[in-house]
């Protein structure tokens, strides 16, 4: 029995040792010893666990444009609403708005075009991910529960519109573990902007033990990659042999420790951990040394452009990671709205829908796409699970130049590990108000990604206050049209 | 099919039909399944005759007499495949079916017989938690624990060391290690009260309160901030988190404490303490996008309810140890809690918003009296002075083009009448010119020029000068610039003064705007020379109608002369600047406070220009006059400025007339049901639960629902209460599941010894320090945790059944205190306003930098830090700290190499480590002693002598700093045996 997957209905508030103590004299000393020394063997949370279902994906890499990316601007093609373009939206007023009552109708900013061999059609605002379409698969009827930002954000990341839920991340870490030895299984590669709206907690551990919450790694190549792993400059002395000396005075110190009080396998654990940190100290440095990487794979994410090559070098970073063995990755296309100067620091286009949109469409566009293909070429795409995503979309109607949130409908693609490429599931009115064919929530995503790596979203739990927590909540239906 | 089914009905004979021996099998094969004990398909139960006869969702499944209106009877012969039951399977055979009409038609006779009888009782009202505490006349704590080990041939461990003893209860106690030289007096003292000694030595430290005070705010999710994505500061929480730490160490009977806490406002309005207790009704999480920026009513109702369920969950689950929570969307699914008790529990707390208030009424209102007569006084002696020393001119009229309710449109400069909204899309920083209509001559152009600041760049408000010190705004605006009040004003008062009447003018500065005038300009059409700009600001909102500040700065040319900053709505100021005669601008400028520009309706009232020099036609005796009124004004404005603001905390804001609850289906705000009357769930069992009803004051609702959960017979809070002590001085609960006594709960190892500790709360009065002193004094707590027992081991790994002491490791907090107070560098001040180690960037989204701590006024215990939500602490929660969004009754511990990386190489750490080779080296004189010393601080024993040996080693090729970094990294620093 796995620890992930506890039986459902009995006993959700006690541990496994818990369960049997209290069947206590109804087993046998011998069978109740040997079935807790073997929960005794797996006492790193993070050993690589087999997937209890068929997996077709390895890894996850979500590509998260925070701030509201326009669904009707990029790939989900509204003929009608182009038609209408200019003319009154929303005659019932019944509609809720964030900021404004919304203006007339407004098509596409962006003329679409058919691509691919499946023909689906995408705006010019992704020239490149257009050519990648016949790998992609597009869910475009998502909904949030939420207009605002922050609730959005952590809805579509944990499913929840309130803090402290585990992120989806924290969730597959929980369920499978990591097959890296040397790097943290859930890696989080923020915009070098800053934090996305919620901060941190988007990528949170919740109620679950905070080793699965995410790493954030550095993703400016000046600094030290990961907090701490290595002493500040104000104590640069601190390197090398030296670190070992003391390294190996601590250990010694803390197994005649641990020595005298035998069976306390957290004493193991805690020296198990300063050796990871030893070995972290080399392998995430490594990581993000992007020398050994060829001058067409370099160019690929265009690492050298000034506004692109950040977002290049965040698409680039998952992939090592990935290839090293780290389970999730996620990446932010933009951070809060705090720091604007001439452009949005994210997707969040109110104001001028042309100047945003048309920048983070570039960044967006060159690095997914570097990614999609990287993957292809190296044969990694098939074991791994690409996801784009935000918060919420953008409404049909006007708001000056700009388009105000909308969280009746958004498109969110998925492509590589088990994924049907050239499909799409479910779609949205005619103006893209609201989605009106399968309407889809986080929840269906969640379940589908999880369904991919083997796992069955309705298993994978996790007691807290009083109820078995799920990431999909008691929601969430696996969308078997896009499965390869 | 039908014709014949009727016909073979019709055409059967009465039959004679005994229930039991025809209908209750025919029941239990075919039905039960899917509507019995376990699950009841449409709410319906055929088990037992008490449900049966009630029926389901549907309506009656059985009608004596009537198969018509006997829905078992409609449902088992339907035709519709949908419908007939049972859903699966064969249909009943037709001869079934007569039985069942013909028993229905006879009178439906069903003998109530035991099953029944024993079906009708819900089994979950016979659970432990919820039945009446018993005393075990004679018991102890020991006597317990040993029966309970001795059933499975187990003792307990033998004691363990003193050296342990001390470490432990110091830890236990109060989050602190001891010192080396206590922990000599301690191993070396004879008397044999050496212990009892100890103990009643640490519960009177005031680090007591401290160290506790960290396991009831982890309960309430404390936070100095609000979370969220506008995650901005309370900065008045603290009292809160001072209350909790004052009461425990003063001892405060546990009933009062928490009657304090859900309604201490009401109990004593007067005791400033109680009115800060409700700080714990407030310490969660509160949205402020959906809660105030939001324009969308179903957001709000939404941010409501979230807002609604943290409060009552925080209460019951904190008390009583239910998850009440999980009865939101639908009655509990294990524990019989209806969702309309849930709802009962919202209308308790319908009245009740988070916001500051003052904490001492009395005081407040003597100061806003004081304020209120200084204010009126001011108004009087201004009017007085502007009689005497002329009219002035006014900078209203100036701004309408002398025309009144006219105003200047911040978007292009056009003068206009009419009332305009919200305008977030003004680029800002930018001087707009006035487009002057052509009714306003030249002369009379006074304006030169508005504009909307967004407080991070300068505006260049004069040639080659920028404006300095503005504070940040979010870059929005609301209606014009207007001569007379502005769009949506309520108030038109300052300080008893009506600025709307004839002889007063209005000039309405929404945030964020600013205005300049052309002093040139202004000095050519009135040939005055140096002046004085006075006025009264004030806020044209409802005072009180909402938290909202905003702030007024005032420059002339570029040099800011008056800046009143985060002005409350109920505040007003008076401004007096003086203009020399070479200024060329005079700007004023009103911005948003920093939380949006919602509310912030500021005007001056007689915005004025007068002559500094008084007119040379006044009398002597009137300059005489003028003069002591100047000074009068001056006084009466020292004075003002004297007032201290009274004491305020977050807390609850009370709303007399709280709107009547609804039941909402599925948890959705905006799907609601039938209404409710305040009250609580019935499990509990000992008292009514009834909570008053709708026409019950907000107040009282909380009094009654206070007093329900501390009332003696509550079978649940002193059961929770002391399970929770017992969780932290046992690493685990009597019950494992602290905050869930339900059925999903775990069941208690030791029910007796639950029960005996909670009767002993009872006749203690209360007194928790006297079941900390209880506990720590067993022999259960006193035992070895390194015991190996083999045996033990196999029967018992968890150590459920206490056969040695579990060894824990140290909180977060407990390290970073223990890091400070081995280093020597451990500020010891108690209470008030939390430190803030990080950089605090006001915007949108607030911004939070951390810091490396190094000031003392840093180096506090982590209790005293300010908490902040969606910034957590890197150096604590990868330490475990739990994230404050969650009640955490048991914190979560993990073995990270993140860990291990935080501790060997934060700054924090090394800057300690050094701080401790600084103290070692003050302290001892040769290398054996420093390495001596360094493991009696860290370690409180003496290094044995290879330990000696290695350190000694270590030091001669690395420095003592090596030592001591590894010291405060090794197992046993964070670990407790």
């Amino acid at each position: 029995m796995n620890a992930a997957f506890p039986c459902r209905r009995r006993k959700q508030a006690v541990s496994r040792r818990d369960f049997l103590w209290e069947l206590g004299g109804g087993l046998g000393g011998v069978a109740l010893s040997a079935m807790l020394s073997e929960a005794h063997a797996t006492t790193n949370p993070l050993a690589a666990k087999r997937p209890p279902l068929p997996a077709k994906a390895r890894a996850v890499i979500q590509i998260f444009c925070p701030g509201g990316l326009s669904h009707v601007d990029s790939w989900d093609y509204k003929p009608e609403l182009a038609r209408r373009s200019g003319k009154p939206f929303d005659p019932d007023g019944k509609l809720q708005f964030f900021a404004s009552k919304p203006g007339n109708c407004q098509g596409s900013y962006w003329p679409f075009r058919q691509h691919g061999q499946c023909g689906r059609w995408i705006s010019d605002l992704f020239p490149q991910l257009a050519t990648c379409v016949d790998d992609m698969a597009f869910i475009h009827s998502m909904q949030s529960k939420s207009a605002l930002h922050g609730p959005a954000m952590f809805m579509a990341n944990t499913g929840f519109i309130l803090p402290g839920f585990p992120s989806m991340g924290a969730w597959v870490t929980y369920g499978l573990g990591s097959e890296s030895e040397n790097l943290p299984a859930f890696v989080v590669l923020p915009d070098q902007r800053g934090l996305p709206p919620g901060g941190v907690i988007n990528w949170g551990a919740g109620f679950l033990p905070a080793v699965h919450q995410g790493t954030t790694l550095q993703t400016d190549a000046a600094k030290p990659p990961i907090a701490d792993l290595f002493p500040p400059n104000s104590f640069a002395q601190l390197r090398g042999d030296t670190e070992q000396v003391s390294r190996d005075f601590l250990q010694t110190l803390n197994r005649t420790h641990a020595a005298e009080r035998a069976g306390n396998t957290e004493l193991e654990a805690r020296i198990a951990a300063y050796e990871l940190a030893a070995r972290l100290q080399l392998s995430a440095p490594e990581v993000t040394d992007l020398r050994g990487e060829t001058a067409v794979t370099k160019g690929l994410y265009q690492l050298d452009h000034e506004d692109i090559g950040p977002f290049g070098r965040q698409c680039l970073l998952a992939r090592r990671l990935v290839e090293r063995g780290v389970r999730f990755v996620q990446i932010y296309c933009g951070a809060e709205n705090t720091t604007a100067k001439k452009i949005r620091p994210n997707w969040d286009s109110h104001e001028d829908l042309v100047r945003d949109h048309g920048y983070w469409g570039q960044v967006l566009d060159t690095g997914a796409s570097a990614l999609l293909r990287d993957l292809k070429s190296r044969g990694m795409l098939d074991s791994t699970l690409v996801i784009c995503t935000s918060e919420f979309g953008r409404q049909p109607a006007a708001q000056g130049k700009g388009r105000d949130h909308n969280p009746g409908a958004f498109t969110a693609w998925m492509a590589g590990g088990g994924i049907q490429g050239g499909t799409a599931y479910g779609s949205t009115d005619d103006l893209g108000s609201k989605a009106a064919e399968n309407p889809a929530y986080c929840y269906d995503l969640h379940a589908t990604a999880l369904h991919l790596l083997g796992i069955d979203h309705e298993k994978l739990s996790f007691y807290n206050n009083g109820i078995n927590r799920r990431l999909t909540d008691v929601h969430g239906h696996i969308i078997q049209s896009i499965l390869a | 099919m039908k014709t014949t089914l009727f016909i073979l009905l019709a055409a059967t004979p009465a039959l004679a039909v005994d229930f039991d021996h025809d209908i209750r099998p025919l029941l239990q094969q075919h039905c039960v399944e899917c509507h019995g004990e376990k699950k009841q398909k449409g709410e319906l139960r055929l088990d037992a005759r008490v449900f049966a006869f009630k029926g389901g969702h549907d309506g009656p499944a059985i009608v004596a007499g009537d198969t018509a209106k006997s829905l078992l009877f409609q449902r088992i012969h339907s035709t519709d495949d949908d419908k007939r039951m049972p859903p699966k399977g064969e249909p009943l055979s037709p001869a079934q079916i007569a039985l069942i009409q013909s028993w229905i038609q006879a009178g439906a006779v069903w003998p109530e017989n035991a099953a029944d009888k024993a079906a009708a009782v819900d089994k979950r009202l016979q659970h432990w938690a919820v039945q009446p505490v018993r005393s075990a006349k004679g018991a102890t704590i020991d006597s317990l624990i040993n029966a309970k080990l001795e059933e499975k041939n187990l003792t307990m461990s033998t004691a363990a060391d003193r050296r342990t003893l001390i470490r432990r209860l110091s830890f236990d106690l109060v989050g602190l290690p001891p010192t080396p030289e206590r922990v000599e007096q301690f191993v070396k003292d004879a008397d044999p009260r050496a212990y009892e000694k100890l103990v009643d030595e640490l519960l009177r430290s005031p680090h007591y309160g401290e160290r506790w005070a960290r396991h009831w705010l982890d309960i309430a999710h404390y936070a100095d901030t609000h979370g969220f994505e506008r995650d901005q500061l309370r900065p008045n929480a603290w009292r809160y988190r001072d209350y909790v730490i004052d009461s425990l160490n003063a001892d405060k009977p546990y009933d009062q404490f928490i009657r304090e806490q859900i309604a201490g406002d009401v109990i004593a309005p007067n005791d400033a303490h109680a009115v800060i207790a409700t700080g714990f009704l407030a310490a969660g999480p509160w949205d402020f996008v959906g809660q105030v920026e939001t324009k969308s009513d179903m957001l709000k109702r939404a941010a409501r309810a979230g807002d609604l369920d943290d409060m009552v969950t925080q209460v019951i689950t904190s008390t009583t140890g239910i998850t009440i929570n999980c009865a939101r969307c639908h009655d509990h699914k294990l524990d019989p809690v209806t969702q309309e008790e849930y709802y009962r529990l919202w209308a308790v707390f319908a009245g009740v918003k988070r916001g500051d208030r003052e904490v001492d009424t009395v005081e407040a209102k003597r100061i806003a009296g004081e304020k209120a007569r200084l204010t009126r006084g001011q108004a009087v002696v201004h009017a007085r002075i502007a009689k005497l020393s002329g009219e002035g001119l006014d900078l209203a009229a100036m701004v309408g083009g002398g025309v009144k309710g006219r105003g200047i449109d911040l978007r292009t400069g056009n003068l206009t009448s009419d009332k305009l909204g919200y305008h977030r899309d003004i680029q800002t920083n930018r001087l707009q010119r006035i487009e002057w209509p052509a009714d306003v001559e030249d002369s009379e152009r006074q304006v030169a020029w508005v504009f909307v600041p967004d407080g991070r760049n300068p505006v260049p408000v004069a040639a080659k000068v920028e404006t300095k010190g503005l504070p940040a705004t979010n870059g929005h605006t609301w209606d014009v610039i207007r001569n007379g009040p502005l769009n949506a004003q309520r108030s038109t008062k300052i300080g008893g003064v009506d600025y709307a009447e004839k002889e007063h003018s209005i000039l309405g500065l929404h945030a964020n705007s600013g205005v300049t005038f052309d002093l040139a300009k202004i000095r050519q059409s009135s040939g005055l020379g140096a002046m004085h700009f006075t006025a009264a600001v004030g806020f044209g909102a409802d005072a009180g109608a909402a938290a909202s500040r905003a702030d007024f700065t005032v420059y002339v040319d570029a040099e800011m002369k008056f800046q009143k900053l985060k002005m409350r709505k109920d505040e007003s100021t008076n401004v007096d600047v003086i203009i020399p005669a070479t200024a060329k601008t005079l700007t004023l400028v009103a911005t948003d406070g920093g939380d949006g520009i919602g509310s912030d309706l500021l005007f001056l009232g007689d915005a004025r220009l007068m002559p500094e020099a008084e007119h040379s036609r006044l009398a002597a005796a009137e300059r005489e006059q003028l003069q002591a009124l100047r000074a009068q004004a001056a006084e009466m404005e020292a004075a003002l400025k004297a007032l201290h603001e009274p004491a305020k905390v977050y807390a609850v804001v009370s709303d007399a007339r709280p709107p009547v609850v609804q039941v909402q289906r599925r948890g959705n705000p905006e799907d609601p049901q039938q209404a409710v009357q305040p009250g609580t769930f019935a499990w509990a069992g000992h008292a009514g639960m009834d909570l008053g009803t709708n026409d019950t004051p907000e107040g009282q609702r909380r009094r009654l629902l206070a007093e329900w959960i501390t009332n003696p017979a509550n079978p649940l809070t002193r059961r929770v209460i002391v399970n929770r002590l017992w969780h932290h001085h046992f690493g685990q609960g009597i019950v494992a599941t602290p905050s869930d006594f339900g059925l999903g709960g775990g069941r208690p190892s030791h029910p007796e010894l639950l029960d005996l500790l909670a009767e002993e709360l009872l006749s203690s009065g209360w007194s928790l320090k006297r079941m900390h002193k209880l506990i720590v004094m067993s022999a259960a707590y006193q035992q070895q945790s390194a015991a190996s027992n083999e045996m033990a081991s196999s029967i018992d790994a968890q150590n459920r059944l206490l056969w040695r002491q579990n060894p824990r490791r140290l909180d977060a907090e407990s390290v970073h205190d223990a890091v400070l107070s081995v280093a020597g560098t451990l500020n010891p001040a108690m209470g008030g306003p939390g430190y803030r180690d990080f950089n605090f960037t006001e915007a949108y989204a607030p911004i939070y930098d951390y810091i490396t701590p190094e000031k003392p006024e840093l180096l506090r215990r982590s209790i005293y830090r300010f908490v902040v939500r969606t910034t957590p602490h890197q150096f604590m929660s990868t330490l475990d700290c739990p994230d404050p969004a969650n009640l955490t009754p048991a914190r979560a511990q993990t073995t990270t190499a993140l860990q291990a990386l935080t501790l060997s190489n934060n700054e924090f750490m090394l800057q300690q480590a050094r701080s401790l080779v600084t103290r070692i080296e003050n302290e001892t004189d040769s290398r054996t002693t420093a390495v001596r010393r360094a493991f009696e601080l860290c370690f409180q024993r003496e290094p044995r002598a290879e330990e000696q040996n290695a350190a000694t080693r270590l030091v001669a090729g690395q420095g003592l700093f090596a030592l001591c970094r590894m010291l405060l990294n090794a197992n046993e620093f964070v670990y407790i045996d």
